[in-house]
């Protein structure tokens, strides 16, 4: 008996220390780079070099965020590039269109960038639940279809934006940071306040965390996995809108690089792929990570082959935490 | 032993004696074809199927060598349609396939230009062409040990482009208006492209001659508007004001580099680029960028399938042309503030009517192998 009850008791003082650990360690490691570069080129740790990892992170960031709610549920969201495009390429033409200066109508092509973001993510949805195709290849091909669309809107051309109100997210400067920093900052709040204060940020988890006692519990799945690629969908387009911001040319390969860069995120931070686990701050800290190593590679001197290698490790090591192997009895 | 089993290996005897007649018969025919195939392939073609076999037009560059050859086909008084498209989608095997379909289809009547996809894959097209009898140009890529005047006159020309001489020019500039001092970064495109690695020397080139210029850092860009940009900040935190000067390997590079030095206040660094993209000139002559190069793809694109055209018809013979003629590199013009923007109205808001059998006027002197 007593031994029993000693083991039980290792097993849950474990049990905490790999929690503990699972969910400290991506913020541990971000520490641990800012530290090392620090070490190897003291101009790392300057408001000016965070201001710029920051500039490069927000629109990754917002990507990231809107993904995170699909990989909670379990599924995997691969549209992001040609949804990005897309938005970018709408916004860029309508606001153009509505006066070409956020002072006139065209504020307007801000919401609508952000709807035409939904409605991708939404029939990305539909086409994952009611055709009944894995998220993974569903998404994948809306992604295609969107750099397509992109392709066919623009002809291939680049859409400057030029207004200086615009611009302003990346000109204009508030204790030493961007605005668009801010504007990222707000919506991660919002992302922060959907996954812990509202219901369907909730059923994320219940989704992820076990899909058939979801289920019989009398939840409408088919219904939150709709809603929660439409969400995604909208991140992704105020992540077009901050790209479109920080370059200010808005075109096919706007939404370049973003599937990497924001699965990458997601894994490093600590959500877990096959759902449950995780959420908006891990992603926060995971787009940090990514974009550390990207700046601080550069500022030591490291050359650029040597970031994706440390990159892949870093994914591989966070799943290794991240996995309770005793758990798993097979993969696929 | 069962009379089943017996029949069973009486019949598979006779197989395979009909098939060694058989393969001794189509060798035989294949040796009587190769015998006659010269003879006929010097033959000029009568009103041949003209083609081009590229990677796919949703490429701008790509987009603009094709437009090249539809002009050309224009020019011979035909609807843009007959121009036939083959599209490789950057698949080697797709390509020679395809070359291989419309030999079978046109019976060798034909006049193609081609880029190959990747160098090995010419010398297996050329080969295909030259044994139907057809005529091929091809565009960028083919081994160095693979030359036109091997084929007699079915392996027409071959155009390609050095960007190390341009690159050099473009640093000159660059260097200069650094007044011969300070420090310069680069920004190049995917580390092991062949026009990345040029662009990167035409600046090494450059610098021997400015002894007091350092070269700070050399980082790949992957010809990325958004990796520029994020590059160009690390730059800034790691050299900030040691930098007086950018040379990036092409105008969507200097697209980011821009906008990563407006985020800082930076408005008069002295940056150089390549490849003479619209929006890249006009920055030029607005002197946001001191220069670009443009290679001018429409004309290349028409002038391959003229050469392939004109050969195939009997217009000219190439085995009589010099071997400059046969390997020769794309033209190359240098836009600078002064010119931008007289050369934007001449090659980009109109596109110049070509004379498309001045084959040889705007190219750049022979091929030279390293």
């Amino acid at each position: 008996m007593a031994i029993t009850e000693t083991s039980g008791k290792t097993r849950v003082s474990a049990a905490l220390g790999r929690e503990a650990l699972v969910k400290w360690a991506p913020l541990l490691v971000l520490l641990v780079l800012c530290a090392f570069f620090a070490l190897m080129e003291p101009r790392f740790l300057s408001t000016r070099n965070f201001a710029r990892i920051l500039i490069a992170a927000s629109p990754a960031l917002m990507v990231a965020i809107g993904v995170t709610f699909i990989i909670l549920m379990g599924s995997i969201d691969l549209s992001m590039e040609g949804t990005v495009s897309v938005c970018a390429v709408t916004f860029a033409f309508c606001f153009l269109w509505l006066g070409g200066t956020l002072a006139s109508w065209a504020w307007l092509a801000i919401p609508l960038a952000m709807l035409v973001g939904a409605a991708l993510g939404f029939i990305n949805g539909l086409v994952h639940v009611k055709l009944k195709i894995p998220s993974f290849m569903a998404s994948l091909a809306m992604g295609f279809v969107g750099t397509g669309l992109a392709m066919v809107m623009t002809g291939g051309d680049r859409i400057r934006i030029e207004d200086e109100l615009y611009r302003g997210l990346l000109t204009e400067r508030a204790l030493g940071f961007p605005l668009m920093v801010y504007v990222a900052g707000l919506f991660l709040l919002v992302a922060w306040f959907i996954q812990t204060r509202t219901t369907l940020g909730r059923n994320f988890y219940a989704v992820g965390g076990g899909e058939d006692l979801a289920t019989a519990s009398g939840l409408n799945v088919n219904r939150v996995r709709i809603m929660g690629f439409t969400l995604a969908g909208v991140f992704f387009s105020v992540g077009a809108l901050l790209a479109v911001g920080r370059i200010g040319i808005a075109e096919t390969a706007t939404g370049n690089n973003f599937m990497f860069l924001s699965i990458t995120a997601v894994v490093v931070g600590g959500t877990a792929l096959w759902g449950g686990i995780g959420g908006v701050w891990n992603t926060l800290v995971g787009v940090l990570i990514v974009f550390v190593i990207g700046n601080g590679m550069v500022v030591i001197g490291l050359p650029g082959y040597v970031q994706d290698a440390v990159l892949g490790i870093l994914v591989i090591l966070a799943v290794i935490l991240s996995t309770d192997r005793r758990s798993i009895s097979f993969v696929k | 032993m069962s009379t089943f089993i017996k029949d069973f290996i009486e019949r598979e005897k006779i197989n395979r004696r009909n098939f060694l007649f058989a393969s001794a018969y189509g060798l035989g025919g294949a040796a009587a074809l190769g015998a006659l195939g010269p003879s006929m392939a010097r033959a000029a073609l009568t009103d041949p199927t003209i083609a081009w076999s590229y990677r796919n037009r949703t490429n701008p560059y790509w987009n603009e060598i094709v437009s090249g050859g539809e002009a050309f086909v224009e020019s011979l008084g035909m609807s843009r349609d007959a121009l036939t498209h083959l599209i490789n989608e950057g698949s080697s095997e797709k390509s020679l396939a395809d070359v291989k379909a419309i030999l079978a289809k046109t019976d060798g009547n034909l006049a193609l230009a081609i880029d190959t996809n990747d160098a090995p894959n010419a010398r297996p097209v050329v080969e295909a062409v030259a044994a139907s009898g057809a005529y091929v140009s091809t565009l960028w890529n083919k081994t160095d040990d693979l030359h036109p005047w091997d084929f007699g006159d079915n392996y027409v020309s071959h155009m390609s482009w050095s960007d190390e001489g341009p690159a050099e020019q473009t640093a000159r500039i660059l260097l200069e208006a650094m007044g011969g001092k300070g420090g310069v970064v680069h920004l190049g495109g995917i580390a092991s492209n062949n026009p990345a690695i040029e662009r990167l020397q035409g600046l090494k080139n450059a610098l021997k001659d400015y002894p007091d210029v350092e070269l700070l850092a050399a980082e790949p860009a992957d010809w990325d508007t958004q990796k520029a940009n994020q590059v160009m900040s690390a730059f800034l935190t790691r050299y900030g004001d040691e930098i007086t000067g950018v040379h990036c390997a092409n105008d969507t590079i200097a697209y980011g580099v821009l906008e990563a030095l407006r985020a800082e206040g930076i408005e008069d660094m002295p940056i150089v680029s390549y490849d003479g993209n619209p929006q890249a000139v006009q920055l030029v002559a607005d002197k946001k960028i001191l220069a670009t190069v443009f290679t001018n793809p429409h004309w290349g694109g028409g002038i391959t399938a003229s050469l392939a055209y004109h050969a195939a018809i009997g217009h000219f013979k190439p085995s009589e042309e010099p071997k400059e003629h046969r390997e020769f590199y794309g033209p190359t013009i240098l836009v600078q503030p002064d010119d931008a923007l007289e050369f934007k109205a001449n090659y980009l808001d109109s596109v110049p009517t070509y004379d498309w059998t001045d084959f040889w006027g705007p190219s750049n002197g022979p091929i030279v192998y390293k």
